[in-house]
């Protein structure tokens, strides 16, 4: 699969007949049974389903954090399954960015250094991975929270900034973990506008959410259930008249 | 390269930051690492600085002269002379003969156009405001420029006049007089005013008075000949300054020598800086003598020995540092999956623990050297006072020190090296979930351990049968120790299975213990080799203790003191005597005296002019034929086969001779009171004295007729010739009755009793000696105190002796040793402690929803710790005893082998006792009040609320 020929619209996250097994024998449980998902860039999908349908596996997985029992991840060309530890954190560093549900920050490190990290871990210099990350705070109106530690900055601050750094240098791939999870309704609300905007940049994102409310800034809802996907809808024209905006697909 | 930087400064910032965060552990991480390097490098400043540049000691021993010219006293014969130390030799052959004596004409070495200056030294006795003090006399021009460094004048100024003095700070210390008081010398008539007070830097506690040539030691010297006593032994040296055209070469090697033809023997500056080739001193081409210098395997051995105890106080610290570590990374491990998360590789996460240990390592680096600057500069004075040297100048070895950092850097990083593996093995997604495994640990490692252990005991166990090199068992020993400590996880496994039968908390505190070897194992490890390390030396100690009390000779009856003045005169001994009765609780006082030939101003042992020396004629039948005198000058015992010399071992003739003789002939005169004090009860003895009989307690001293022969020697110097040719000495035999007393009777050095009617009838001058007390109770420490203070106050150099049995000195060295390992335990054991509560949180909070009550938190967290602490010193102990029966098996080996070479030459020695005793005190402390101490201390330190959990992401 060659990159350069193809169009922007190549999909950033492929997902290919995924199936993950937790155990063997009688305590087998199959998290995932053959998920097909492609994301594309400027598109945010989210991802819902009941406890236990698969949802967190699949981001893992989708991030290389777990490797699937059988089918393939390509993350930006790259098949992820066949890789090795190091061309996945090399991955990690470049491409995929995570946003759990809280407690994403470094506490030792400020807002900058944070979103440095990453770019630091891949030997650009410090000058130039804090230059960088301090653009991606300004970028996003959060620049006077640069040198804040993360226990100085409220929630939806630290989520915010975890966004930033997930999209940090030439990462185009944000895997959202219920990133809301801990915070109130409103600042929720804020956390997903931006990460909203960050998609309507040009990123690809994969948002792990059990509330239709986060789930109606979406592109696309994939509906999980027992680790098999039951169903997908692109954005009603109810939400599009809500919001302003008019579903592209 | 630049890659590699950039990801090990985010690391060393995360660790910085965290180090910081968690401010308790780092400090106590620090501490650890710190303290040995602070102690270590205060030792290498202060070393250093106490070691004098050889300028700066050549300044305190020569001032500013070119070289100090001394008399050797060999009366002008040419000599052979060491080219840096004072020791010189009469050339030729004086085999068989004394060595010449006499002055020499020092003046005719000077080489022409110098300039020289006296310094003369004696002694006197100087009234003080407490008494009298025994103080040295020095004449030297102390102001002159050459003699600039030798005296360093405190307070006031040098003697100008023949009636002034200056005095040591020291002396006016223990004299209680200051500049302005007039100090006067027994015996002489005239008094001197102290104008200024100085210190010899080299002796900072020496009573010295200075004044100028002539104006002391002479008018001393006449006045106290003049009334009869030992005049003030005066001893001259030349400080010499050559021309200043000759400056340049200064006192050569070849001017020494040329000084040495003259019999002179000169100390040069140019010289001691710059000393000739072994080769061209003639002194060392000649037999027994060379440079004795350090062997290379010697040397080896040292460094050797330095670098075992520098690694294993490396390793004790990485197992005491390791856990912490573990912890920091236990802790911060969701912080690891995030970095995980966003790229970091396995390395990236072994750099961010690796550099939580290069963090704390710099630091402690940094802390420890220079507190040990401060502590080194703060400590001087004292360290000064208490060595009684003023140090040179403030020494600073950059690298030295640098290096002795960098050991501290390289302990914080191995201590986290293990945490560091194992953070990084941990996927990034159980790190995120928090979920937990039991961590399985090494399989190689035991192995490894058993290996070391079997090697090593076997080593150890050659070591003690067969041989008797006590390297051979420390080697050993050492090796299985570490052996043992690789095997502590295995044996920490073995403990598991006693679990069954313990209670909840003890249960739950061994499995978890049992089941997170990776932790458990290196607390456990750490107290294991601080507790070996202490019970082997307690017990060797122990072992040891035994043996000097079983070896221990007393010299008296228990409870009984004397008094001994060896000094010429015996002027002081009534004063003596009269003050030991006065401060202690004397019963019974004997007196004795002793015999005196020529002068009786002549001391014991004195070779002066007009002295002499007695001695008991052995009869020739009762002489010991091992060792009479051969012509040929061969070893008379090579005559007997083995056999027979041990047999002449046992013989009386050679066996009962007295030990340790209390004067030159084990004579001393005195009446019947003695007996009773030497606790000789023997009323044959005792009416022997009364009818003027000697009493013997030396059975060849007395003949077959009963009579014992005193030889009064005259002139010293005949006798050892005549002595050397296998004759009689010269000298007049006065024969006296003697009674023997019964074989076997311990007399405590006295060999025989002279009645003092019967020396006096035989025309012999006897002088006061001392005396001998029995007490009614041991004398107490402040009468003691109180008496030696009067003691020293008469001048007179008493030596006294109170017979208190066999003092251990070694209880207090095993006291702090086990202190120290209580320590490391509790220490150890708090650090598995901390990191066992860090990893059962979650079981905790199960165990309080199933209803546990609270306490249970603090019973398990002092479960946890005690169950550390038990297998540590149980292990411990095992390990320690061992080696320390192992070395005294060798000790015992080896002495039992000198013995019987010697019963084989036909020596005399006692059947050697090397007793083995098992410290029972220490290893009770150590495996019951320790173990019990730690797990108080853990439980209630431990909160019994736990902290608010916090919420696991996914």
């Amino acid at each position: 699969m060659s990159s350069s020929s193809r169009s922007p619209q190549q999909p950033v996250l492929q997902l290919q007949q995924l199936t993950r097994v937790h155990g063997s024998g009688a305590t087998e449980v199959h998290a995932l049974r053959g998920i097909d998902l492609d994301v594309f860039p400027g598109e945010l999908v989210a991802v819902m389903g009941p406890s236990g349908s698969g949802k967190s596996t699949l981001l893992t997985i989708a991030g290389g954090l777990d490797v699937p029992s059988s089918g393939r991840v390509i993350v930006e060309n790259t098949d992820i399954t066949t890789a090795d530890r190091k061309t996945l954190a090399a991955l990690r560093r470049r491409s995929i960015g995570y946003v759990f549900q809280d407690y994403n920050l470094i506490p030792a490190l400020t807002a900058a250094e944070n979103i440095a990290l990453p770019r630091e871990l891949d030997g650009t210099s410090a000058r130039k991975a804090r230059r960088e990350a301090i653009t991606a705070l300004e970028e996003m109106s959060l620049g006077h929270l640069a040198d804040r530690f993360p226990d100085e900055m409220s929630g939806g601050q630290q989520q915010r900034v975890a966004i930033a750094r997930a999209l940090v240098g030439d990462r185009r791939l944000v895997l959202a973990d219920e990133p809301t999870g801990a915070l109130d309704s409103e600042t929720g609300e804020s956390v997903l506008a931006l990460l909203r905007a960050r998609c309507d940049g040009g990123a690809a994102g994969v948002l792990v959410t059990h509330e239709p409310r986060f789930a109606a800034w979406a592109d696309r809802v994939v509906f999980l259930r027992d680790g098999a996907v039951v169903d997908q809808t692109v954005r009603s024209d109810a939400d599009s008249l809500l919001t302003g905006r008019t579903a592209e697909r | 390269m630049n890659n590699w930087f950039s990801s090990w400064r985010a690391a060393v910032r995360i660790a910085r930051r965290d180090a910081w965060r968690y401010k308790g552990r780092s400090f106590l991480v620090l501490a650890m690492i710190a303290l040995p390097i602070l102690g270590v490098s205060a030792a290498d400043l202060t070393l250093r600085t106490s070691e004098l540049s050889t300028g700066e000691q050549l300044t305190r021993s020569l001032g500013a002269a070119d070289a100090r010219i001394v008399d050797p006293d060999y009366g002008g014969v040419p000599i052979l002379q060491h080219p840096v130390e004072e020791n010189s030799m009469p050339v030729g052959d004086y085999e068989n003969k004394p060595w010449p004596k006499g002055r020499t004409d020092v003046s005719a070495s000077f080489p022409p156009g110098s300039t020289a200056l006296t310094d003369s030294s004696g002694a006197g006795k100087v009234r003080t405001a407490h008494g009298i003090l025994q103080t040295e006399i020095r004449e030297l021009k102390a102001a002159d420029p050459m003699a600039r460094g030798i005296m360093a004048l405190q307070d006031g100024r040098f003697p100008e006049k023949a009636d002034e003095v200056a005095a040591t700070t020291h002396f006016l210390a223990s004299s209680g007089l200051g500049i302005g008081s007039t100090v006067a010398a027994r015996g002489l008539d005239r008094e001197y005013r102290i104008v200024g007070s100085y210190e010899l830097p080299d002796d900072l506690k020496a009573d010295q008075l200075n004044a100028l040539p002539g104006a002391f030691l002479d008018p001393l010297g006449k006045a106290l000949e003049a009334a009869g006593m030992p005049g003030a032994g005066r001893s001259t040296t030349h400080l010499l300054a050559l021309p200043r055209s000759a400056d340049a070469e200064g006192f050569t090697w070849n001017m020494v020598k040329a000084a040495n033809a003259k019999g002179v023997m000169v100390i040069s500056r140019a010289v001691v800086l710059d000393p000739p080739a072994d080769s061209d001193v003639p002194l060392f081409q000649q037999e027994g003598w060379g440079a004795y210098e350090d062997s290379a395997a010697a040397q080896a051995a040292a460094l050797a020995a330095a670098g075992t105890v520098v690694g294993l106080a490396m390793l004790e610290i990485c197992l005491l540092a390791g856990p912490a570590f573990a912890v920091g990374a236990r802790r911060s491990r969701r912080q690891l999956g995030l970095v995980g998360a966003n790229g970091g590789d396995r390395r990236h996460i072994r750099a961010i623990v690796l550099a939580g240990g290069l963090v704390i390592g710099v630091a402690a680096a940094v802390v420890g050297t220079v507190l040990g600057l401060l502590l080194a500069f703060a400590l001087q004075p004292v360290l000064e006072d208490y060595m009684g040297k003023r140090f040179g100048a403030f020494d600073v070895r950059p690298l030295e020190l640098i290096g002795i950092g960098l050991l501290a850097v390289l302990t914080g990083l191995l201590a986290a090296v293990v945490p560091a593996v194992t953070a990084s093995r941990q996927t990034v997604l159980a790190s995120l979930t928090g979920r937990r495994g039991v961590r399985r640990s090494s399989r190689v490692l035991p192995v490894v351990g058993l290996v070391a252990v079997l090697l090593g005991a076997v080593i150890a166990l050659y070591g003690s049968v067969y041989s008797d090199r006590f390297i051979i068992v420390a080697g050993g020993s050492a090796l299985a120790e570490l052996g043992v400590v690789a095997m502590t996880p295995a044996l920490v496994g073995l403990f598991g299975r006693t679990g069954r039968w313990l209670p909840l908390s003890p249960r739950l505190a061994l499995r978890d213990a049992v089941r997170n070897r990776g932790r458990t194992a290196p607390a456990v490890a750490a107290v294991l080799a601080a507790v070996a390390g202490t019970v082997a030396v307690a017990t060797y100690q122990a072992s040891d203790d035994a043996q000097q009390r079983a070896a221990y000779e007393a010299r008296l009856p228990h409870g009984a003191v004397s008094v001994m003045v060896g000094e010429g005169g015996g002027r002081d001994v009534p004063a003596v005597r009269d003050a030991v009765q006065r401060n202690l609780p004397v019963d019974v006082r004997a007196d004795v005296d002793r015999i005196v030939v020529g002068k009786a101003s002549c001391g014991m042992y004195d070779d002066n002019k007009g002295c002499g020396r007695h001695e008991v004629v052995i009869p020739v039948a009762n002489r010991c034929p091992l060792w009479v005198y051969t012509p040929d000058g061969s070893d008379p015992a090579d005559k007997y086969t083995k056999a027979e010399r041990r047999k002449l071992a046992q013989d009386w003739r050679c066996s009962e001779t007295p030990s340790m003789p209390s004067t030159e002939s084990g004579l001393v005169v005195a009446d019947a009171g003695l007996l009773k004090v030497l606790a000789i009860q023997d009323p044959a003895a005792e009416k022997a004295l009364a009818e003027g009989k000697v009493v013997s307690f030396s059975r060849p001293m007395v003949d077959a007729g009963g009579k014992l022969g005193i030889r009064l020697i005259t002139d010293p110097a005949k006798a050892d010739e005549a002595v050397a040719k296998g004759q009689e000495a010269p000298g007049r035999v006065t024969s006296f009755d003697a009674y023997q007393v019964a074989p076997g009777t311990e007399s405590y050095g006295v060999a025989g009793i002279v009645p003092p009617a019967t020396a006096k009838a035989a025309g012999i001058t006897t002088v006061p000696f001392g005396a001998y007390f029995s007490t009614d109770r041991m004398p107490s420490t402040e009468q003691r105190q109180k008496l030696d203070d009067e003691l020293s106050k008469t001048g007179a150099g008493a030596e006294l002796h109170v017979e208190e049995g066999f003092v251990s000195e070694t209880s207090i060295v095993l006291l702090s040793l086990t202190v120290f390992a209580g320590l490391i335990t509790i220490g150890a054991a708090g650090i598995a402690t901390g990191l066992a509560q860090a990893d059962a949180e979650a079981d905790l909070k199960t165990l309080a929803a199933v209803g546990a009550p609270p306490r249970v938190r603090r019973t398990l967290s002092g479960f946890q710790c005690g169950v550390v602490a038990v297998m540590g010193v149980l292990l411990g102990s095992a390990a320690g005893v061992l080696p320390a029966i192992g070395l005294r098996l060798t000790e015992r080996r080896q002495q039992m082998n000198w013995y019987e070479q010697a019963l084989d030459l036909g020596g005399m020695m006692d059947m050697p006792h090397v007793p083995i005793i098992i410290p029972w005190g220490t290893l009770a402390a150590l495996l019951v009040a320790v173990p019990l101490g730690a797990a108080l201390l853990a439980a209630l330190v431990t909160r019994s609320r736990g902290a608010v959990a916090r919420r696991a992401a996914t």
